[in-house]
């Protein structure tokens, strides 16, 4: 029978948000908005791919073809641009580098001139060309057939690979570290207040009144709370599909397998975050009787929220393994947002993330617990809102 | 027999505030009780305690001649003082969404809902939202949405509120065919003439307590007065009887509330002396009367 009623409050509250404008505007604008970054990126022409500029002078008295050989060692890495010095003077090279006009020279006969520091690749990529352009030029002197000699010298792919990930690998859990946090930060936002406002629409319609005169507080709250979460899975479904279905059709990242692995786990820290944040807006809603009074007992909630969010965002880009970042794993207020982050940064163990999950579900059910018995005296409230002090005494039994 | 319902020393205080000091209140199966009291007497807090909405400090609630439980009080059909409707909802939509929460399978809470809509007269309107039903259309829902699981008890707060004749009348009927289907029905209104033609059976609460519980024309009888109606053939005389006190009349009567055990006969016989009797009359004050009396004793 409970089961029974909590289904019906939950399919009302799908329905019912379901067909709201709100809901509707906010799952397009998501869903259009993910789709729309990785199409509207790999629409956009790169002026030089991901190759970074660089100018080199070559003096006059240079080795010959050496032009032709930076071009041709350098097309995978450098957007290159070179600049005939002619019979530029030392102290007009010297003016050129200082205005930063050229990044290196190189001059006869195989000398290498840089403004201040050394750039090793550069380094390297002159030294080799150098090297090429000065053999075929011996080679011709020597009258070497210059294909078969060309054949010797024909670059070999070079393949790497990295024991702990690549760095492509890196960017990916990072972007999807990143993705989750921000799910696990907005989407308890959004469903909280959805929650809060069924509540105070209960409320302030008297609604309540003959709710509970057939079913349990607890009851009631139960099937709010899973009519908007199936309906924030709903939401989450259709934006993780959208991103990656995306992804793939354009093509922009490869997706490493390792990635996949802490998906579900992006998953639970979203839902875990969603049930104990609604819990928590819906037991905020019987404390008003109307939406004007709704930021007033919002606001305590926004300091784990966003205490969740920046810690997360500085253990996605800084350490994942500090103590503030450890500690704020096990709050459940805030660990929704941080476990995501440190598996995705593999900075936590199986063993931490067990207890992490743990004190969630545990908060959540004792939060829940809460909120089902000070639900019993706060709903039938009317006027003004119930004070935090107030509060306190009835969560302790004071009636 | 054991009474269907049986409320017994209820008190419950709000800090300070004792909203009910002992409210006993006995309904017997298919018996209407017209439940009265001024504002803040206690109604309302009584019948949430009733279902379960308000905990009481002391006191008991028993259906059938045990404790009250939860699946009891599912045989309850509660309409509260303030309407409690979804404004967005459909109206057969909404009978049969309560039906539902009441334990109705599907497509009997379905069938209801339309039989209620129909009943109600509101058949043409079933598939308009709730919030484009006038309040009179409105309260209409709220007692299908009562009655839709069919309850044994029936508990209506205020239920003529604002409502124009045509919908009392229909609401009046309705409770009445509950009450012969055998359901009990408990119901407070400031109404009294109403309550009267409903019903005999009343409870009087004041400050919290029950003050008076029984037939109203036993209510009446055991009234510490008597009402003396005097319609002289000319001008009232400028006389009042020892111990009583003079009410408003209208033109060429006289009206004078007396003891109880005054001796009527010798009365009107003093009266008579005073002047030319049209017609006379000595009755147990109205019910109205005595509700003033137990509420301001």
């Amino acid at each position: 029978m409970k089961r029974r009623q909590i289904k019906e409050i939950a399919l009302r509250e799908i329905r019912t948000r379901g067909r709201s404008r709100g809901y509707r505007a906010i799952t397009f604008i998501m869903f259009a908005l993910v789709i729309a970054a990785p199409i509207v990126m790999s629409l956009i022409p790169s002026s030089s791919g991901d190759l970074r500029d660089v100018t080199i002078g070559i003096a006059g008295d240079a080795p010959n073809g050496l032009g032709d050989a930076l071009e041709a060692l350098s097309t995978d890495f450098y957007d290159l641009e070179i600049v005939d010095l002619g019979d530029d003077t030392t102290s007009e090279v010297n003016a050129r580098l200082d205005d930063d006009n050229i990044d290196v020279a190189v001059e006869a006969p195989a000398n290498i001139a840089w403004s201040e520091s050394e750039d090793s690749e550069l380094t390297a990529l002159i030294t080799a060309a150098l090297q090429r352009a000065e053999a075929l030029n011996r080679a011709t002197e020597l009258e070497l057939d210059l294909d078969d000699l060309a054949a010797v010298f024909e670059p070999i792919e070079v393949e790497q690979r990295f024991v702990d990930g690549s760095s492509n690998t890196e960017d990916v859990r990072s972007a999807v570290a990143f993705f989750g946090l921000f799910l696990a930060f907005l989407l308890p936002q959004i469903f909280g207040q959805l929650t809060m406002l069924s509540v105070v629409e209960e409320k302030s319609t008297r609604v309540v009144e003959v709710l509970l005169s057939q079913i349990r507080p607890t009851t009631l709250l139960a099937g709010k709370i899973l009519g908007l979460c199936a309906l924030a899975v709903v939401q989450l479904t259709l934006i993780v599909l959208g991103l990656l279905g995306s992804l793939i059709a354009t093509d922009l990242v490869e997706v490493p397998a390792s990635v996949w692995v802490f998906v579900p786990m992006l998953a639970i820290s979203v839902l875990g975050g969603l049930a104990i944040y609604t819990t928590l807006f819906a037991l905020l809603g019987s404390l008003i009787s109307r939406q004007e009074d709704a930021a007033q007992v919002m606001m305590p909630v926004f300091g784990p929220l966003m205490v969740g969010y920046f810690v997360g965002q500085s253990a996605i880009f800084g350490s994942a393994d500090s103590l503030l970042v450890r500690v704020l794993t096990w709050f459940p207020l805030t660990s929704p947002m941080l476990l995501p982050v440190r598996v995705a940064r593999d900075a936590i163990g199986s063993v931490e993330v067990a207890i992490s999950l743990g004190l969630l579900a545990l908060g959540t059910y004792l939060l829940f617990r809460l909120a089902g018995r000070l639900y019993e005296f706060t709903l039938l409230r009317t006027g003004s809102r119930v004070g935090w002090g107030e509060l306190i005494r009835l969560s302790q039994g004071n009636v | 027999m054991t009474a269907a319902l049986e409320v017994a020393g209820l008190h419950k205080a709000y800090g300070d505030v004792h909203a009910l000091r002992g409210v006993d209140l006995v309904v017997e199966h298919g018996q209407m009780i017209g439940f009265l009291g001024s504002n803040g007497a206690g109604k309302t807090t009584t019948m949430r305690s009733i279902i379960g909405l308000t905990s009481v400090d002391e006191g008991s609630v028993s259906w059938k001649g045990r404790p009250i439980s939860v699946d009891d009080r599912r045989n309850i059909g509660y309409m509260p003082q303030e309407r409690g409707l979804y404004a967005r909802m459909k109206v057969h939509e909404h009978i049969s969404y309560f039906g539902r929460i009441a334990g109705l399978e599907n497509d009997i809470a379905d069938q209801r809902a339309h039989e209620w809509a129909e009943r109600v007269n509101l058949d043409d309107r079933k598939d308009d939202l709730v919030q484009e039903l006038s309040t009179g259309n409105q309260q209409r829902v709220q007692l299908a949405v009562a009655l839709v699981h069919e309850p044994e008890l029936l508990i209506l707060d205020e239920p003529f509120a604002g409502l124009d004749p045509v919908a009392v009348s229909m609401l009046a009927s309705v409770m009445s065919e509950q009450v012969d289907r055998g359901v009990s029905v408990v119901f407070s209104s400031h109404q009294l003439d109403l309550v009267q033609d409903l019903t005999e059976d009343v409870t009087i609460i004041a400050g919290g307590r029950t003050r008076a519980t029984g037939k109203v024309s036993e209510l009446r009888q055991r009234s510490p007065h008597r009402m003396l109606a005097l319609r002289w053939a000319d001008d009232p005389p400028a006389w009042t009887p020892d111990n009583a006190d003079t009410l408003e009349a209208p033109a060429g009567e006289s009206r004078f509330r007396v003891p109880a055990d005054v001796d009527a006969a010798e009365l009107i016989a003093i009266a008579a002396q005073h002047g030319v009797l049209n017609s006379v009359s000595f009755e147990p004050p109205g019910l109205e009367a005595v509700f003033i009396e137990l509420v301001s004793s």
